[in-house]
């Protein structure tokens, strides 16, 4: 628990609820993750879209997006509030911060393995075909 | 003179291997050919993408299973997991008619 965890979490709104009002849930939302011990990351105001299909007889939502960063209490005070909230019509959290490492793994994994090759071939192209040679060759294709 | 026929049948026989392999193909049809790897995957799938996540669902919105995709085990769990998590938040279908 001494590490930070990093938590999406996602909401739509009913599409018939004020801006004002949108932008009140996500002060009082701010205010209750930093009480908590925790930190908002990001927050993206994704507006209203289309859902791809109906939700509580409604076919559009209004997306917010929260990244949040703490250890983990917050994120089920926030999820009971947002299940008595009348206007979130759903919400979904998902933890990232372990899928990104992986992901941060394997892009290294992959970057270093990319510039050994690079250096193997140049290293080898230099030995068996001298740079005169490649000048040479480029002016023939010239 | 007579050396050259022989050439022409030898190229003949090679030929015939060629459509025979052919004729076996055509009895045992592959259902499915494997694109491998034509997807790209990213190291980091993310489940709000859309556009991405559109590529693996075919019109009727289903997910699109590997032997089509062509991906790894590994990332197609990784893309259905996105893909469910996607269909929970109605940012793509669960299914169309």
């Amino acid at each position: 628990m001494a590490e930070k965890r990093v938590y999406e979490v996602m909401f739509i709104a009913a599409p018939e609820t004020a801006d004002e009002d949108i932008a009140k849930l996500n002060d009082s939302i701010t205010t209750l993750i930093e009480t908590e011990g925790g930190s908002i990351v990001k927050l993206e105001d994704m507006g209203r879209r289309k859902l791809a299909y109906p939700i509580n007889k409604k076919n559009d939502g209004y997306y917010v997006l929260f990244e949040i960063e703490g250890s983990g209490k917050e994120i089920s005070e926030l999820e009971r509030r947002m299940r008595v909230n009348d206007t979130i019509m759903r919400y979904l959290t998902v933890r990232v911060d372990e899928e990104r490492k992986t992901a941060q793994k394997l892009t290294d994994k992959r970057e270093s393995r990319q510039k050994r090759n690079n250096e193997r071939n140049k290293s080898s192209a230099s030995r068996n075909e001298p740079e005169e040679f490649a000048a040479e060759e480029a002016q023939d294709i010239q | 003179m007579d050396k050259k026929p022989k050439k022409f049948e030898g190229e003949d026989e090679i030929i015939d291997i060629d459509s025979g392999n052919q004729l076996i193909n055509e009895k045992m049809p592959r259902r499915y050919q494997r694109r491998r790897q034509s997807q790209f995957v990213p190291d980091y799938i993310d489940w709000k993408d859309v556009d991405f996540l559109k590529r693996f669902t075919p019109e009727r919105g289903k997910i699109m299973p590997r032997r089509i995709s062509g991906v790894s085990a590994k990332d197609q769990r990784r893309v259905a997991t996105a893909i469910k998590r996607a269909r929970a938040m109605a940012l793509i279908p669960f299914v169309t008619d």
